[in-house]
């Protein structure tokens, strides 16, 4: 036995990488006349919320999820990019490119961000602020975007860490100091916690983490219902089990949109679930991935939200099959003549395309051949050459784009 | 009302209506079991309007008439009583059970609720050999689907063929197929796979008289009938899914095969497949998991094909679920490549195959 020669651990081995402004930055990229002026992305309707800020814009008061006219009112100056999803997901795959070239242990939480679990990493780093350091580096070398870093021993530290690193900085919550760095909080900085939790908890007298870790876990769980008050008690007390799930069951690939005006009646609706799944199918196979789980998503006008979902028999990625299960979510939900203001479809349960896959007697069905021809004429001509027949501009029924 | 019987006859009875009660039934009364008591009979009607089963019982009848009683209470109070003849009698709307000793009053159920059942059509009804008939659908069920967004695949496909009566099941990822010889059925037709489950828990005898009607499909003997509504649509055309020949099959113990899958079923998951190697020495079974490990077995066998060796992987399940419906010591199993249905038979019998749709990875 080699004295002295014990093996290098990474004491943090959890990297949680954001994106700052994403969106903004990638406009940036594309009309470099942008740099160093407030800007927005999102769309200019009535209805039009901001999707991503920039930090001067942000210095004036404008936040993501913000109407956009109230955030020009906050910044008179502010320049208005229309959402370009096409490029942003096509930057965000060279961006994981990127992240898995690190480890293969990357699990994306959306377009911009992800895990990544660097324990194997241990004979390249001689910490975690070398890794993280490395991986700015090289988003800032290939893609020439800024990027935020948190590291930590666990999944949900390093996710809060990397908000305290904006903008474009690391921060670690060092192995040892997690006690001392979640007390300092208050409950509003706990990943998950929302504005229920919140309100329930200060009710409580609970503002900050270290009284939330006081409190006794069987009484949160009367308090919150059971799963999250145990899940809270957890994270208070820096217990986090969670692993990176390179293929995490809560992913999804969805698809949704907000009215400038309310769209009424099953016919209407029928028309954009339609034009929805389209999307929502064409996007998992430009990921190479198709899933089990259909969810729909309807706000009415009166922003009463319902959320209905269904598990399919086999994975999927033809628009098809995902309108079908679409349908059938609608008829369950009992809609009516309610006026709708949004309308969401997200496919979850995803597997990669090419994983293992049960083939079945009707594999290769003419459904399947035909998406493949509608990628074709798409990669060719662009996403609105080729549509579902109803979907065809200038017919009536009120599926045309308004 | 009022009878006697004894406590076994009646268990038996009231047990097999029961089968054909749901727990979720659209119609409050169909959780009743409909009684009629003449001519030294009672008469026991159990059904959930899709699955009808009739049965009847040799009673000594005091006092005719008729009534409905909750079916899951009656059936269990029939059997914990003491064995020995016990009575039944009407009394102020219940229904009073007693016999040496205990006594369970039981409230009756209003009688004009209950639906009408049109009576079991068994015209043109052919007998056939019940065991027969029996292991047959064994066979082919395990392949019917329970999936109710797909209610074509939960059905049994029967039919005539060359051979006789052609039973067929599929959930489009294996498909049963089994021949009866000699069997020439009146029509064809989509019977419930979760309806033919229960004939040998009801009317099933040593012959037994099968009838597809238009709209239903009768089994009766001398224990009653069962008549299960069919389903309406087209079965897919499963004929085109079977080759003409499978250049390279292998020939291997049944529960050397069983043993060796299910070993391998500790590792596999229903997204986790078993990957076989056929070839010279037999079938090499694998399967890996990142996350757990792994198992790696050989099953000597037969092989003979144009093809060396041959990869091809399976859901694990239903492997073995294929392997167990077939009857015979030794199985064939054949194969085209990787990507093409597989096919399993008993080694010289053509009478049952179960087609696997192999896992692509």
């Amino acid at each position: 036995m080699l004295a002295g020669m014990a093996e290098p651990r990474i004491a943090e081995p959890i990297l949680h990488v954001d994106m700052d402004a994403f969106f903004v930055e990638v406009e940036r990229l594309d009309d470099p006349g942008l740099c160093g002026r407030p800007v927005a992305v999102g769309g200019k309707g009535r209805r039009g919320v901001v999707a991503s800020a920039s930090y001067e814009a942000r210095a004036s008061g404008v936040h993501s999820a913000m109407p956009m006219v109230s955030a020009l009112r906050r910044c008179p100056d502010l320049v208005v990019a229309p959402p370009r999803h096409g490029r942003y997901g096509e930057v965000a795959g060279q961006l994981f490119s990127i992240f898995r070239s690190f480890t293969p242990l990357v699990e994306g939480l959306s377009l911009d961000e992800a895990f990544l679990d660097i324990r194997g990493l241990r004979w390249h780093y001689r910490d975690s602020r070398a890794a993280a350091e490395d991986v700015r580096a090289r988003i800032r070398a290939d893609l020439g975007l800024p990027a935020s870093v948190g590291a930590a021993a666990t999944l949900y530290l390093a996710k809060m860490a990397s908000g305290r690193a904006k903008p474009d900085g690391i921060y670690i919550v060092e192995a040892g100091s997690e006690m001392s760095f979640l007390h300092g909080l208050g409950v509003r900085e706990l990943w998950g916690v929302g504005k229920a939790t919140r309100r329930r908890l200060s009710e409580m007298g609970v503002e900050t983490v270290s009284e939330l870790a006081r409190i006794p876990a069987p009484l949160l769980e009367r308090r919150l219902g059971k799963a999250v008050g145990a899940h809270l008690h957890r994270l208070a007390n820096g217990v986090d089990e969670r692993a990176v799930s390179p293929y995490g069951a809560a992913k999804s690939i969805s698809a949704e949109h907000t009215y400038g005006e309310d769209i009424t009646g099953m016919e209407w609706l029928r028309a954009e679930l339609l034009r929805h799944a389209d999307r929502v199918a064409w996007r998992l196979r430009r990921a190479g991935m198709s899933g089990r789980t259909v969810s729909l998503k309807i706000r009415f006008s009166d922003f009463k939200t319902v959320t209905r979902s269904e598990t399919l028999a086999d994975a999927t990625d033809v628009t098809r099959d995902i309108y079908r299960a679409c349908c059938r979510l609608l008829d369950r939900a009992g809609v009516g003549e309610r006026p709708v203001r949004l309308l969401g479809v997200a496919v979850s349960g995803l597997e990669p395309e090419d994983g293992p896959r049960q083939m079945t007697i009707d594999s290769g069905s003419r459904w399947e051949d035909a998406a493949d021809a509608v990628d074709e004429v798409r990669a060719r001509f662009g996403r609105g050459a080729v549509a579902p027949a109803r979907l065809r501009p200038g017919r009536s029924g009120g599926a045309s784009r308004r | 009302m009022q009878i006697r019987a004894d406590r076994d006859d009646l268990a038996e009875a009231f047990s097999r209506a029961n089968r054909a009660v749901g727990t979720k039934a659209a119609l409050p009364i169909l959780q009743g079991l409909l009684c009629r008591v003449s001519d030294g009979m009672l008469r026991v009607t159990g059904s959930d309007t899709e699955v009808t089963v009739r049965t009847s019982v040799e009673v000594q009848v005091m006092e005719e008439g008729s009534f409905i009683v909750p079916s899951r209470f009656m059936t269990d109070a029939v059997r914990r009583m003491p064995e020995g003849t016990v009575t039944l009698r009407s009394v102020d709307g219940e229904i009073e059970l007693e016999g040496n000793g205990p006594r369970f009053t039981i409230r009756q159920l209003a009688i004009d609720d209950y639906p009408d059942l049109a009576e079991p059509d068994p015209a043109g009804a052919v007998k056939v050999d019940g065991e027969l008939l029996l292991e047959a659908i064994a066979q082919v069920t395990v392949a019917a689907s329970s999936d109710s967004a797909r209610p074509i695949l939960t059905g049994v496909l029967m039919e005539n063929s060359d051979s006789g009566l052609r039973l067929v099941a599929t959930d489009s990822y294996r498909l049963a197929v089994r021949d009866l010889a000699d069997v020439k059925m009146n029509g064809s037709g989509l019977v419930p796979a979760r309806g033919l489950r229960e004939l040998g828990r009801t009317v099933a005898s040593t012959v037994i008289n099968v009838a597809i009607q238009e709209r239903e499909a009768v089994f009766s003997s001398d224990r009653g009938s069962l008549s299960i509504r069919l389903i309406e649509g087209n079965f897919p055309n499963y004929r085109q899914l079977l080759p003409d020949r499978y250049p390279n099959e292998v020939v291997l113990g049944k529960e050397i095969l069983l043993d060796a899958v299910g070993r391998a079923s500790l590792v596999a998951e229903d997204h986790i497949p078993i990957r076989l190697n056929m070839g010279e020495a037999g079938v090499k079974i694998t399967v890996q998991r990142r996350d757990l490990g792994g198992a790696v077995e050989l099953v000597s066998g037969v092989y003979r094909g144009e093809l060396d060796e041959v990869d091809i992987a399976f859901n694990a399940r239903y492997l073995s679920e294929g392997v167990m419906a077939t009857d015979g010591e030794q199985i064939r199993m054949e194969v085209v490549d990787s990507f093409k249905p597989s096919v399993i038979r008993a080694s010289g019998r053509d009478d049952f195959l179960y087609l696997l749709m192999p896992v692509r990875v």
